[in-house]
């Protein structure tokens, strides 16, 4: 049996021939696999992109939603990772390819892909010899123009990730509020998410060529939880951002993460944040979370999670919350600072706690414009963060 | 496949078809109707393609370029192809489906769905699709592919293009198969069953098929001249030829077939006959039954097919099918 297999694969009609270093192979492997989804209906996506060229190797995984691409350079930094023989490209079955190149014996991998597309995987005294399949197959990925691109810190990308996500809807009802809304324009990236029920809005300076204008440009919120996680990988301070019409492209170090676009059009969302306000109220971020958290200990068991607000005489103000069943919670909380009107105010604990700790800063201000109007939480003196949430009518 | 075959086969649905490639006004659904074997599913990929090849001349699709493979591969991104799994189209099925409406293309803007046996939608499911295939957000082409349209929703009907597929003559099925080297009487008889040429080729194929043949002629020469035989051949031979209800179904076909042969031959309908040769048994059989017995016969055979439907089971429906022919043949007066 082992002859019949050795005497198949001839140098000569080979597609495709490289060596490379296996630690940097699963290294790579482990990042594409991420987007590869078992339950996907087009075929070729149960497989990894392998592409050699002179350039060096690029894996991509795929579930058509998400697509990541990681790319091997022939050298990095002296060390040399990898040898072209023949360039080429093959589709290989994603879950074996990755279990394969993990347990494999020796510190290189060498693989060969003949004309019948069959790759033969030796590393030490082991041999592989796997069925691929046609790369042309393969969904082509949008190509990119470097012009309309701009750079963010990963860091602070993962930070305005986190503070928009979560107020992304969970209902499919109206697909496109299951995606995080950006726009650009004169230098500032705005991104805004809502289920109706509450709004966080993020908006930050960034730096573009040429006054780079998008609107209406819904990412997944799903495809931003993914990044989120690939970038702690990447290693890289920057990420370079590429929108094209029908996907987005973040690209870092040697990683690049695409997602699709959400279709449709975004409500405005502009006329939805109140303009005025008749309450104001200044305290503690910490404080009043820990309030809010303890008042919806008992909240929590009655099924809109509600607690109530109220504004007393001498800069404090009460937190309650009830249950018939279980019992009622009574806090005092104390403010720097209340103005206006006074204010009795109901709203879900969860959405409260949601907002407040997704702001950094140590203190908060609370704009009331009444106890049916929405309201808005904002670092005191911050202008790039902005969380709404809905009261809920209470008897 | 290029739409010269379709027109070929479809001409009409060739021609409303390449009409609206032509003019670039495509609707945003279509709605298939035709029995089995008509080509609904070829002329849908056909129609695919020709909306996503670049190299087409707005009409026929290249064949070759990646587009064209990619959609008869099945791995084409912005293709979405939806089948039952088993003996319905689930829910959840349908709302993977509408997570594909609500995003952009992968690699363009266009986007092209096709769902098969669409009448086996649950309600439901058909419900949850509706708002879908009536907004669609970006160029989208839904095609909707159903042997019954009475088993849809009307509100789906009424959302889409109606593209009626005739029907195959038996002619035409019978004329592909013995171009094909198969013998005459078996491709007549096969063409007599399905209209599908597909499942009729693989009919002709089977070793079971001649036999059942030689079965059911034996049979039915025992219901209506040796009749005392009949109940015997039953248990000894038909029987165990016709081992499950898929099987005997075919079976009861083709005593149908024969009855009707019966009929043509008492009305001198000779080219209507489809067992060619067994006439000589025909003929025979003729002098002992009157055109009435087999009218009154192939009700019988009807209901004897329902109750089969209605799981009766299997053997006793063929008891009392045998008994009531024989009555009605007379043979025992």
């Amino acid at each position: 049996m082992e002859d019949f297999i050795h005497s198949e694969s001839v140098d000569s009609d080979l597609q495709l021939k490289v060596t490379i270093s296996r630690e940097k192979l699963v290294e790579n492997v482990n990042h594409v696999i991420k987007a590869v989804s078992s339950r996907t209906t087009i075929p070729i996506l149960t497989g990894i992109k392998f592409v050699a060229s002179k350039e060096g190797i690029e894996l991509t995984g795929s579930d058509s939603d998400v697509s990541i691409q990681s790319f091997i350079p022939l050298e990095e930094n002296g060390i040399e990772n990898a040898t072209v023989d023949i360039p080429g490209q093959i589709v290989l079955q994603a879950r074996f390819f990755s279990d394969i190149v993990k347990k494999l014996p020796g510190d290189q991998v060498d693989l060969e892909v003949d004309s019948r597309l069959m790759t033969r995987i030796t590393s030490g005294s082991s041999e592989f010899n796997l069925n691929g399949q046609d790369a042309e197959e393969y969904p082509h990925l949008p190509s990119i123009r470097e012009e309309n691109s701009f750079n963010i810190r990963t860091d602070v990308l993962k930070h305005v990730i986190k503070q928009t996500v979560f107020a992304v809807s969970t209902s499919e009802t109206r697909p496109v509020l299951t995606g995080v809304n950006w726009n650009i324009q004169n230098g500032k990236l705005s991104c805004v998410s809502t289920d109706s029920h509450r709004l966080a809005m993020r908006t930050i300076s960034i730096e573009t060529e040429d006054n780079l204008e998008k609107s209406n440009v819904i990412i997944p919120g799903k495809s931003l939880s993914d990044l989120a996680k690939i970038l702690d990988d990447s290693g890289s301070d920057w990420v370079q951002i590429i929108i094209t019409d029908n996907q987005i492209l973040f690209k870092s170090n040697h990683l690049q993460f695409y997602s699709r676009l959400l279709e449709g059009n975004y409500p405005n969302t502009q006329g939805l944040i109140p303009q005025e306000s008749k309450t104001e109220v200044i305290l503690s971020t910490k404080s009043f979370l820990q309030a809010i958290d303890r008042a919806s200990l008992l909240a929590r068991e009655e099924r809109n999670n509600v607690v109530k607000l109220k504004t007393l005489n001498d800069n404090t103000i009460e937190i309650l919350s009830q249950s018939t069943e279980i019992g009622r919670v009574f806090e005092n909380v104390s403010t720097k600072s209340i103005e206006g009107e006074e204010i009795r105010i109901s709203f879900s604990a969860k959405y409260m706690m949601d907002a407040l700790s997704k702001i950094d800063a140590t203190e908060i201000k609370i704009n009331f414009t009444g106890a049916m109007r929405p309201f808005l939480i904002r670092p005191v003196d911050e202008q790039d963060i902005l969380m709404l949430i809905l009261p809920v009518r209470t008897n | 496949m290029n739409w010269r075959d379709v027109q070929s086969k479809q001409h009409k649905v060739a021609k409303i078809l390449t009409n609206a490639l032509k003019n670039g006004r495509l609707v945003h659904a279509y709605l298939f109707i035709g029995d089995r074997g008509t080509g609904k599913k070829e002329v849908a990929y056909q129609f695919a393609r020709s909306y996503f090849c670049p190299h087409s001349d707005g009409i026929e699709p290249c064949g070759q370029c990646s587009e064209c493979k990619r959609i008869l591969s099945g791995n084409h991104p912005d293709l979405m192809v939806l089948k039952p799994d088993g003996r319905t189209i689930k829910k959840e099925q349908v709302a993977n489906l509408i997570k594909e409406f609500t995003y952009r293309g992968v690699e363009s803007d266009k986007k092209f769905f096709i769902i098969e046996q669409a009448d086996l939608l649950t309600p439901q499911a058909a419900n949850s699709l509706l708002k879908f295939i009536e907004e669609p957000q970006s160029q989208t082409v839904a095609v909707l592919l159903a042997e019954n349209r009475y088993q849809l929703l009307e509100t789906i009907i009424s959302r889409c293009q109606l593209i009626q597929f005739t029907p195959l003559s038996q002619s035409d099925v019978e004329s592909h198969l013995t171009n094909q080297g198969i013998s005459k009487n078996i491709a007549r008889l096969a063409s007599a069953l399905t209209q599908d040429v597909q499942e009729a080729k693989a009919l002709c194929e089977e070793e079971w098929f001649a036999n059942a043949i030689a079965s059911v002629i034996h049979f039915m020469e025992d219901i209506y001249i040796r009749s005392n035989h009949a109940i015997i051949t039953l248990y000894e031979e038909f029987s165990l030829q016709f081992n499950d209800t898929v099987k005997l179904q075919t079976g009861l076909d083709l005593i149908i077939i024969w009855m009707r042969d019966l009929l043509n031959l008492h009305l001198d309908k000779l080219d209507e006959i489809v067992y060619i040769d067994q006439m000589e048994k025909l003929k025979q059989q003729l002098l002992n039954v009157s055109i009435d017995s087999v009218v009154l016969g192939l009700s019988l055979v009807l209901e004897a097919k329902r109750r089969l439907d209605f799981n009766s089971h299997p053997l006793g429906v063929m008891e009392q099918l045998a008994l009531r022919l024989q009555e009605g043949a007379g043979s025992y007066v």
